[in-house]
């Protein structure tokens, strides 16, 4: 029989290669086992602990968005289809909530989305990000409403916070890293806001019906571009480009280009092709644009200000949202006519696919570059 | 002349099953009890007590239990099914397919190692899915024998070729991927059928709105829920909240006695609702408890004393009439509509849980288990039985007893096994 692939070749295939997406996947599920083979380094970068412990399970391997080896079967399971998976229906939409409304970063559904789920008690948690600090975030579980406002705002839209780890800003959170500690907080059902790559390694986890996913019940997808990870040699080459300081970013968004609010009230807009060279190569790699295994994907691109994109993918998304909406926790954006409405929608199903046509084409071409160094490599 | 001494099968390892094949060990039989789930027990260890006498039902169960495996006479066939049975009353020749356990029994002492480390949940079948269990599982806690098992269908070195976490973790090498499953052949004298029941699934009544409110449940689901080896440890908790539940109606006749259903009484319903009231005031003295009945039927030794005691002494209001249709208010509380026959009025009762008294039906696979014995069932797919001979079947040397003849309650399962146990042997000894 054949070997079964370890953390070692992940390691080979994945990380030393770049194109590791610091889902941490492997990393929950490896700690959830209590195995304790694998960690996050500093970077959020995954690695052995100890290799004496690892068992050679070969899951890690299996689960890793890269990897590809649940592919098929992800696409099977939800119906894939192209270019950007299956969906139900696209909407427009916004909180109802006045609070939320003020901190969110587009139409604050995913908050309304978590706190109907919050309070129709069909979760017992919710993994999002929280600002820690100026330009700190990090994973919590938010168990209440005022949890969830807490961690409101450019939180949720995925591509856009800032972490400073080190001397190194990134725009991600690790949030499967905190899903390893549930069972032991008794929480039992839990929903994950997420970029792509995140709820793919959880869709790979609920194929093989593994911790800690099996805790999982509702999956909020955000739109992604990329996310950035500023070093300082980055940060400066930013700054300079755009002459701003970033110390003085209150707000960070991506529509249809970059969208940077400074402190001062200043909004610029940035075309998304100029600052591809801060963006994190793993992202490169990346063919999801949509978050397609999402149960809801989200996000700015194509809504007007104050409005969020809504993709309903599965049922359960869908369900879930028109239950909030007939209860009145968010509301749909209003048009004059159906023919309005009718070309509204097709706009916005226009911008969202050929993002996905852009980032899809990307990863092809850094996917075949990086096969085609391999062979290089062999040959000497 | 030589008395011609052959072995008996038992087909099915609860109550009924145990009991039979107890009294034909006893009696110097050879016996074989086939079972098709990883350990014996059956119906009876789901239960949390049992009536007229709210004994604990494991408790009662496990001697029986530890008796079979240790017995002399008995061998135990778990995880098997019978896949074929040819001759005659006296000399049948039984084909049994075992199926893999992928667990060394000799070697395994059910320390649990194996399932802490193993990686997958699935719904546990034995808790009725209220929780989840590993691919690698004991069936039940104080299930016989005493023995871990693989689960083929979710185990992902089974399935995907991966993991083998459980065999690098087992101390006593007891994991074993190699077990194949084996086909048995065995000459028996005479077969005893004690396969048992399934509930009815009430999703087929949507007015009750099963599954699609959370805070109504089947009894036997009730049943693990108030177990202290159940999912909540013994908790009454809503499942939607997780609140104790103190207002609990119970509705009876679901499935059962109904024209569109089954619609034979299922007999056991009207004491075990009884039962389960009870247990859920002794937990809780605030408790209070409201059985919706059409009659009540209590016809057994002891039982409608019983009932009495359920009124008098464990605060339970009997309501005669049928629960047209359940509802649920903002706090997902049931709400019970009734015509109370009493007054002729159309009244309603929010609760805080609702208890589906769920029919008794015949095992879904009991037509092919019919066509491999070759004996004919009933008009509800019960086996066929004789007023006159009622635990013979259609076919002389198998006969049958518990659940899978009708539905029965624990005492009468026992009563029933002991008399097919001495028909059984009566053939043999001819």
């Amino acid at each position: 029989m054949e070997e079964i692939k370890s953390f070692k070749d992940l390691d080979r295939e994945v990380v030393e290669k770049g194109i590791c997406g610091k889902c941490g996947g492997c990393v929950s599920f490896c700690s959830a086992g209590e195995l304790n083979a694998l960690e996050m380094t500093e970077n959020d970068m995954p690695r052995y602990i100890n290799e004496d412990n690892c068992q050679k399970c070969g899951i890690c391997y299996m689960i890793c968005p890269q990897t590809g080896t649940l592919n098929v079967e992800l696409q099977e399971k939800f119906g894939w289809k192209p270019p950007i998976g299956d969906y139900q229906k696209v909407t427009s939409a916004q909180t109802t909530d006045k609070k939320i409304r003020k901190i969110c970063t587009d139409g604050g559904v995913v908050t309304s989305l978590l706190l109907y789920l919050l309070e129709r008690n069909l979760i017992n948690g919710a993994i999002v990000s929280k600002k820690a600090g100026r330009f700190t975030r990090k994973a919590v579980i938010a168990r209440t409403r005022e949890d969830l406002i807490e961690a409101a705002g450019s939180t949720f839209s995925g591509s856009l916070h800032l972490e400073e780890l080190g001397g190194k800003y990134t725009t991600y959170t690790p949030i499967l890293s905190t899903v390893k500690s549930l069972e032991k907080r008794y929480l039992q059902d839990v929903a994950v806001v997420g970029t792509p790559c995140q709820i793919n390694a959880i869709r790979k986890m609920q194929c093989l019906g593994i911790i800690p996913a099996h805790l999982i019940k509702f999956t909020i997808g955000l739109f992604c571009i990329e996310n950035f990870s500023f070093d300082d040699v980055a940060r400066e080459r930013l700054e300079k480009k755009l002459d701003i300081n970033l110390e003085s970013i209150v707000k960070l968004n991506i529509k249809d280009d970059f969208i940077i609010t400074m402190t001062s009230g200043v909004t610029i807009h940035v075309p998304l092709e100029e600052i591809d060279d801060v963006a994190r190569t793993a992202c490169f790699a990346c063919q999801d644009f949509s978050n397609e295994y999402a149960d809801i994907s989200v996000g700015g691109l194509g809504s007007p200000d104050g409005y969020t994109t809504t993709l309903l993918r599965t049922k359960l998304g869908s369900s879930v949202y028109d239950e909030a909406l007939h209860r009145g926790y968010i509301q749909e954006r209003t048009f004059e006519d159906s023919e309005e409405s009718k070309l509204e929608k097709t706009k916005m199903m226009a911008k969202i696919v050929s993002y996905s046509r852009r980032k899809r084409m990307r990863a092809e071409k850094k996917l075949s570059k990086l096969a085609g160094g391999e062979m290089l490599g062999e040959k000497n | 002349m030589e008395r011609k001494t052959k072995a008996a099968l038992v087909i099915g390892g609860g109550i009924a099953g145990i009991q039979a094949a107890l009294d034909l060990g006893d009696m110097g039989i050879e016996v074989h009890l086939i079972e098709k789930k990883p350990s014996i027990g059956g119906r009876m260890a789901q239960l949390d007590k049992t009536f007229p006498t709210n004994d604990c039902s494991i408790c009662i169960l496990s001697p029986k239990l530890a008796d079979c495996f240790r017995h002399p006479n008995i061998t135990l066939h778990t995880l098997s099914e019978v896949k074929g049975v040819t001759g005659q009353r006296g000399d049948f020749t039984v084909k049994l397919r075992k199926y893999a356990r992928f667990v060394d029994e000799e070697k395994c002492v059910n320390c649990g190692d194996c399932a802490a480390k193993c990686p997958v949940k699935v719904p546990d079948e034995f808790d009725l899915k209220l929780r989840k269990r590993e691919a690698v599982y004991p069936y039940y806690l104080q299930g016989v024998p005493a023995v871990m098992t693989i689960d083929r269908e979710n185990c992902l070195y089974l399935t995907r070729g991966v993991c083998k976490i459980c065999e690098k973790f087992c101390t006593r090498e007891a994991i074993n991927f190699e077990q194949k499953d084996t086909d048995v052949t065995l000459d028996v004298g005479a077969i005893i059928v004690a396969t048992g029941f399934d509930p009815y699934d009430p999703s087929g009544i949507p007015e009750y709105g099963y599954k699609r409110y959370r805070n109504v449940i089947t009894s036997l689901e009730y049943e693990r829920l108030i177990c202290a080896s159940g999912p909540t440890g013994g908790h009454l908790l809503r499942p939607s909240d997780d609140k104790p539940a103190a207002k609990l109606a119970f509705v009876q006749c679901v499935g059962s006695r109904d024209l569109k259903n089954n619609r034979y009484c299922s007999t056991v319903c009207c004491m075990h609702a009884t039962k389960e009231a009870m247990l859920a005031y002794e937990h809780n003295p605030r408790v209070k408890s409201y059985i919706f009945y059409m009659d009540l039927r209590a016809a057994g030794k002891g039982f409608q004393e019983y009932v009495s005691r359920g009124e008098q002494e464990y605060s339970i209001s009997y309501i005669r009439g049928r629960v047209a249709k359940i509802t649920e208010d903002h706090n997902e509380s049931p709400i019970v509509w009734y015509e109370e026959t009493q007054s002729s009025k159309t009244e309603k009762l929010t609760a805080d849980l609702a208890v589906l008294a769920t029919s008794l039906m015949p095992r879904r696979d009991v037509e092919e288990l019919g066509k491999v014995l070759g004996v004919e069932l009933d008009e509800y797919n019960f086996f066929k039985t004789d007023p006159l001979n009622p635990l013979d079947t259609t076919r002389p040397g198998i006969f049958v007893c518990g659940c899978c003849r009708e539905p029965t309650d624990i005492p009468k399962s026992v009563t029933q096994a002991s008399g097919a146990a001495e028909r059984a042997a009566e053939t043999m000894m001819r």
